[in-house]
């Protein structure tokens, strides 16, 4: 007799139901040596039956036990559902299945708050999949080659003065500067967004970083990557290929120790800094680096002990946004000799239009970008809660901000870029065109960044463990058995090629509206199927 | 000759009226025309001679597209320039303008010949194909074309001169050859910067000799032979050609493992934190990149029997001795741990180890009481060297006993003192005869009397005689259990029977004089024992009260409902009369003696000394002791079954032992095996069969805990990575090798006996 009662925890209550076929396993171990999340393990089953084999009821019972691999019932080792298990068994007898009975947000809250990383699961429909490019230039103004053609995909990083801001001087024919101007690069649309060392492996991270020195070297895309909180590795602070990197400084200042001290031995600049505020996954609330993944390298590189690494929700000191130009601006601009541009992010929120206000009156012209985050935007290790019920979505508050420029006339001045849930369907050309037309002068880009390494997480509540520091794909944890688990070079490679598609994808998207530069802005090449998504973001209506 | 003047009377020929002309009169035979046009589109083609003749156009200002799609033996000649698409799908004719040529010149041309005196416009040359029925196009222009000429051009050939325009910053304008796949482009003078899918190259002989026949008939044509010389400096030119399609990178990207050795920071940029060759694991790994591990953990736990003992009697041991037919060890073994196997074990204990047998969930458990029985006649010599030491006992039951045994085991003298006039202790005084045999207990007292013990009966101890022995010996043990029968206050509670003076009254022989009705309050085991002595002696109807619901085993109270006793709760006495007991209902139970059997409390008066005590109960210290070398055992600590006295005398003797040698005597820690470690799916239910005799239920114990030598994990591993090796001492061990192991946990799946344990392998961070 089974003791079992009502309300013991099964595996019926998980959100992932380990489908098994004994008949076509042969005990390999190989998915139980795999499941970094010790959610299966073997254990011997009863197949004692009483038969009749005779030709009238003779009962001979009869008894075998066979080992067989078994879901664990305990709420700490419930399946997330990555896969491993399938992917490494070599007779399909095993695989998770999504349960739709789950009891998992009532048992897991039981136990605590839930922690978890990925993407919103809640608010995963996309106002981008509802806006189509529907103005294709034909005739009135001749498309583009999209292969063959050359196109001047960049975008600036930096403070862009007005024509009449400039200081010029005319000399005869010619213009003389006269004074310092802002610096400005000129980048490619996509940056590949703060995601730390810390919350990604180290190999995750030299990955994103490899990727992108080689599409800069190798592709002549000058893709920037943005270092996340989480300080730098002095051998990239210390390398010519620092330049890509964007150094964010975030509330929990980590790493800016060696960041600073490494100063005097760089080789060049870095290609700005971006000032965290928010994100938009977890907007109000500060990064969070669980213990589990506060290895030795990361304990040196942040300069903290093993603990909970909580950011803090707002820069301490900080009070208004005129301050944290003031501050941190300024300050920024200044350690780096005024050379490199100095943005903020804030998470997409109902105020970002005022933000962007403020810092377009902004009198020192030190502000070199506003970075805004929307609600799909990712996280290593956000309380559920936050990941599912707060923020804001990024579309219309891009527009928003674009639009409240143009009034001022103002666009274009200090660049807007914008993100949250970009490649969400595995298409990021398409999402950087969009948001592009509606205003922005680039996007920034995570999640997927990590897919592309290999990451089996996604928004319908696929593993996304990030915070458990037990990542199947050595990805997001620091323990060097799983790092181990990562080809950098097979990952990077991902990255490259993505990339090299994502051009010519935005290529083959600017060809039929007839611009070889970007098409910031021009919200005539878009019409949307939804019309109340039109009305707001005020595009042509179309079904 | 057809001469057509375009304007005439002020009225000017539309063009679709000069080309119905032109047509009518090639259709006529007509094969030259001298055209003054102005602006008419499409002269010259497509045209052709019914009978096969050249057809000649001398064009003066045409419109746009002269000569488009014009037919082979067609020959156009503008004099001056010409608008947009001159040639456009050329399809064989000559066509010379001899002026400039506006946008798309030779636009699509696949076949003849374009000559431009002048400069050509932008695109010009885009998309010329060469079909290989035909000749290669040719596009002559003598000057320069505009921006993105020869875009995405796939054949034939076009040739610019540069003539006048070596100061231009490039005489094919800005970004020519986009997209250029087939075909050549000489050209003469500086060139902008060209895609990397074309090559610009120097020309070889092959060229030079085209170029050079070519020349003479383009210079000819547009009438410039002055020229010849200074385009004949054959160095001056270059020749466009594109990537042929294997030539071409088609979206490869640049291996990353090359640029990563080649042009990345050496070591990796985590290289001073953090040590990483850059190797790659697959899921599975061995050795240190195991995710977890396995360990024999052989005996680290105990097993459920093990465990819920007192005694600590590790009956899953004897099951293995007497699976490896060492039958005489495994009836010896039980004898470490207490002198009673056949009086309590097989006899009177409630067996505590077989309620908590695996196997009871599997479907009745081991027979470990049984076992017992088999040890009650064994023999064990001293193995100790007398130790000169002597220890004291007061006490001769249980506790005492068991004391008195393991101490003589060590070599210490021992002597006990019994007020009683036999040894035994309750096991003697109250246990009813029935339930233990005499000649057992007897044959388990002479072995410890054979041990060595001194049995000292008659020797009741009082304060001064405590004083006396803790005088005469070096340690002293105080084991004189609980005699005191706990007895309420109620009403008429000088009524009452004291359970305990009862039945021992009864084990006497007095036959204590009993009415037909008798009320026994307690059903605890002691109840029933009083209530089977109620019959015994000759009562008619017992009825046994409790507060609350029965603790005495399931088999001792259907002894007694057999016997025709009734059990009543939860009943509350509120007063005891002569009548019997009135409930706190008011409700009278009939009776005319009432026992009480709710427990005794020990008499320790004779503790001169002040000890540390809770009511009537001494607390010794971690080490047993309450004095200084004065131990406490059983009943006098706790009330306890007879196996908890048992337990506690071993562990006073070793407190005792510990204290005699001045070491300190540290309790064993028990654990228990964790019931999920155990797999009992492997054993069959015994349906219906019949059990075996205790000394052959090996096959049935699970081995809890402990190893049982069944191989599954050696014969079950994927990796062949277990091994049996017999140790050189004895006995045996499993090993897994880090080597071969991938940490999949199938051993610890299937053992059995939860001896394999899966534990995370070493922190590498």
């Amino acid at each position: 007799m089974e003791s079992v009662t009502t309300q013991d925890v099964t595996r019926n209550d998980f959100p992932w139901k380990i489908s098994y076929h004994p008949e076509r396993c042969t005990m390999c171990g190989s998915c139980t040596a795999a499941c970094t999340f010790n959610a299966i393990a073997p254990v011997m089953a009863r197949r004692d039956l009483t038969v009749s084999r005779k030709s009238f009821p003779e009962p001979v019972r009869e008894h075998m036990a066979r080992p067989v691999i078994a879901q664990k019932n305990d709420v700490d080792n419930a399946c997330v559902g990555c896969g491993m298990c399938e992917k490494v068994c070599p007779n399909q007898a095993i695989a998770p299945v999504r349960n739709p009975d789950s009891r998992f947000p009532l048992l897991a809250r039981a136990q605590g708050p839930v922690k978890r990383g990925g993407r919103t699961n809640l608010n995963a429909q996309r106002t981008l999949d509802s806006i189509i490019v529907g103005r294709i230039s034909q005739m009135t103004d001749p498309s583009l080659d999209s292969e063959r053609h050359t196109f001047d995909i960049r975008s600036p990083l930096g403070r862009v003065l007005k024509a009449d801001e400039l200081p010029f001087r005319v000399e005869g024919d010619n213009l003389v500067l006269t004074g310092a101007t802002p610096p400005v690069h000129w980048i490619y649309p996509a940056i590949f967004s703060d995601m730390s060392i810390g919350a990604l492996s180290t190999r995750a991270w030299e990955a994103l970083a490899l990727a992108t020195a080689c599409l800069n070297e190798k592709h002549d895309m000058p893709v920037r990557m943005c270092s996340g909180e989480g300080g730098m590795p002095i051998k990239l602070l210390e390398s010519p290929q620092l330049k890509y990197v964007i150094l964010q400084i975030a509330s929990g200042h980590f790493g800016w120790n060696r960041i600073i001290k490494a100063l005097p031995k760089m080789k060049t600049d870095p290609a700005g800094v971006l000032i965290k505020i928010g994100q938009g996954a977890k907007p109000g609330d500060g990064g969070l680096l669980p213990a589990a993944k506060v290895a030795p390298h990361i304990q040196a590189i942040r300069g903290v002990p093993k603990a909970d690494l909580l950011s803090p929700p707002n820069h301490q000191g900080l009070y208004s946004i005129e301050e944290s130009v003031q501050k941190m601006h300024l300050s920024l601009n200044a350690a780096f000799g005024f050379r490199i541009p100095v943005a903020i992010k804030c998470a997409a929120s109902a105020t970002s239009v005022s933000v962007y206000n403020n810092l377009l009156r902004d009198p020192y012209k030190i502000c070199g970008g506003f970075f805004i985050d929307g609600i799909q935007g990712g996280t290593g290790a956000a309380n559920e809660v936050s990941l599912d019920h707060t923020g804001h979505p990024v579309v219309s508050k891009l527009r928003d901000c674009y639009l409240a420029a143009v009034m001022q006339g103002l666009q274009g001045q200090i660049p807007l870029w914008a993100g949250g849930g970009i490649g969400m369907t595995g298409n990021a050309a398409a999402d950087v065109f969009k948001m592009l037309c509606l205003g922005a002068n680039g996007v920034i880009m995570a999640k997927i960044l990590i897919q592309l390494l290999g990451c089996v997480g996604n928004e319908r509540g696929r593993c996304n463990a990030c915070s458990t520091g037990k990542c199947p794909t050595g990805i997001c944890t620091q323990d060097p058995r799983l790092v181990r688990r990562l080809d950098i070079d097979r990952g990077a490679e991902n990255i490259v090629r993505y990339m090299l598609a994502f051009d010519s994808e935005l290529r083959k998207l600017l060809a039929p509206v007839g611009n070889s530069s970007l098409p910031v802005g021009r919200s005539d090449a878009l019409v949307s199927t939804d019309k109340a998504v039109a009305d707001k973001l005020g595009i042509q209506y179309a079904c | 000759m057809l001469r057509l003047n375009t304007v005439q009377n002020n009225t000017r020929l539309s063009t679709q009226e000069l080309l119905l002309t032109i047509g009518a009169a090639v259709e006529r035979g007509e094969t030259d025309f001298y055209i003054e046009a102005s602006g008419q589109h499409d002269i010259g083609g497509p045209l052709w001679n019914r009978d096969g003749g050249k057809l000649t156009f001398r064009v003066v200002n045409p419109g746009q597209r002269v000569g488009c799609m014009c037919m082979a033996n067609t020959e156009i000649l503008v004099e001056g320039s010409a608008p947009a698409d001159v040639g456009w799908l050329n399809a064989g004719g000559r066509i010379v303008v001899s002026g400039d040529a506006g946008d798309t010149a030779g636009h699509c041309a696949a076949a003849g010949v374009i000559y431009i005196g002048g400069s050509a416009g932008a695109r010009s040359g885009s998309l010329m194909k060469h079909d290989p029925l035909y000749e290669a196009p040719e596009f002559w222009v003598l000057e320069h074309v505009g921006s993105f000429s020869f875009e995405f051009m796939g054949g034939g050939k076009a040739v610019v001169c540069g003539h006048n325009c070596q100061d231009m910053p490039s005489v094919l304008g800005e970004r020519p050859c986009v997209g250029m796949v087939g075909g050549v482009v000489y050209v003469r003078g500086p060139v902008s910067q060209l895609r990397p899918d074309v090559r610009l190259s120097r020309l070889n002989d092959e060229d030079i000799a085209w170029l050079a026949g070519g020349m003479e008939q383009f210079l000819a044509a547009v009438n410039r032979a002055d020229l010849r010389d200074s385009l004949r400096v054959w160095g001056q030119w270059r020749k466009i050609t594109a990537l042929a399609y294997e030539e071409r990178a088609h979206g490869r990207a640049v291996s990353l493992a090359e640029f990563r050795a080649g042009q990345w920071v050496g070591g990796g940029i985590f290289s001073d934190v953090f040590s990483d060759d850059f190797r790659v694991n697959g899921l599975l790994a061995r050795g240190d990149y195991r995710l977890r591990a396995p360990v024999w953990e052989n005996a680290l736990h105990a097993a459920p029997c093990e465990f819920s003992c007192p005694a600590s009697i590790p009956s899953q041991r004897r099951f293995n001795l007497l699976r490896e037919g060492r039958v005489d060890e495994a009836c010896r073994l039980v004898l470490d741990f207490t002198p009673f196997p056949g009086s309590v074990c097989g006899a009177v204990c409630p067996n505590p180890c077989m309620e908590s047998c695996t196997r009871a969930g599997v479907d009745h458990p081991v027979l470990i009481g049984g076992l017992g029985s088999l040890s009650a006649n064994i023999r064990v010599e001293k193995e100790a060297a007398p130790s000169g030491r002597h220890v004291g006992i007061i006490g001769g039951g249980v506790g005492g006993l068991t004391a008195a045994w393991q101490l003589a085991r060590m070599g210490h003298a021992v002597t006990v003192y019994e007020a009683d006039r036999v040894m035994g202790g309750k096991l003697e005084q109250v246990i009813p005869r029935q339930r233990l045999n005499r000649h057992v207990l007897r044959g388990e007292l002479q072995r410890i009397e054979d041990m060595g013990v001194t049995f000292v009966t008659d020797c009741a101890v009082d304060a001064e005689k405590f004083g006396e022995l803790r005088k005469g010996h070096d340690a002293l043990i105080v084991a004189t259990g609980g005699h005191v029968p706990r007895i309420f206050p109620w009403p008429g509670h000088e009524r009452i029977t004291a359970g305990i003076d009862f039945l021992k009254a009864v084990n006497r022989g007095e036959k204590p004089e009993v009415p037909e009705n008798v009320i026994v309050i307690g059903c605890g085991n002691a109840g029933m024992d009083a209530a089977a002595g109620a019959y015994a002696m000759g009562a008619r109807r017992v009825v046994c009260i409790d507060v609350q619901k029965p603790a005495a085993f399931a088999h001792e109270i259907a002894h007694i409902q057999g016997l025709g006793g009734k059990l009543l709760w939860p009943v509350r006495t509120r007063e005891i009369t002569d009548k019997g007991l009135i409930t706190e209902d008011g409700v009278l139970i009939p009776g005319e003696m009432v026992i009480i059997t709710i427990g005794e409390a020990p008499d320790i008066s004779y503790i001169g000394e002040e000890v540390k005590k809770f009511r009537d109960w001494l607390i010794p210290g971690e080490d047993m002791s309450i004095l200084e070398g004065v131990f406490a055992v059983g009943d006098v600590i706790k009330p306890g079954l007879l196996v908890h006295a048992i337990g506690s005398g071993r562990q006073a003797a070793l407190a005792a032992d510990a204290w005699l040698r001045g070491e300190k005597y540290v309790p064993e820690a028990k654990k228990a095996v964790a019931g999920e470690r155990l797999r009992t799916a492997s054993f069959a239910r015994c349906h219906g069969c019949d059990l075996p005799r205790p000394q052959d239920d090996f096959a049935r114990c699970v081995s809890c805990g402990t190893c049982r030598d069944c191989k599954m994990c050696l014969k079950s591993c994927p990796e062949q990575a277990i091994e049996r090796k017999d140790l050189e001492k004895g006995g045996f061990e499993y090993l897994s090798d880090p080597e071969r192991c991938i940490g999949c946990g199938i051993c610890a799946g299937v053992c059995p006996c939860g001896v394999w344990a899966m534990q995370a392998n070493w922190d590498m961070s």
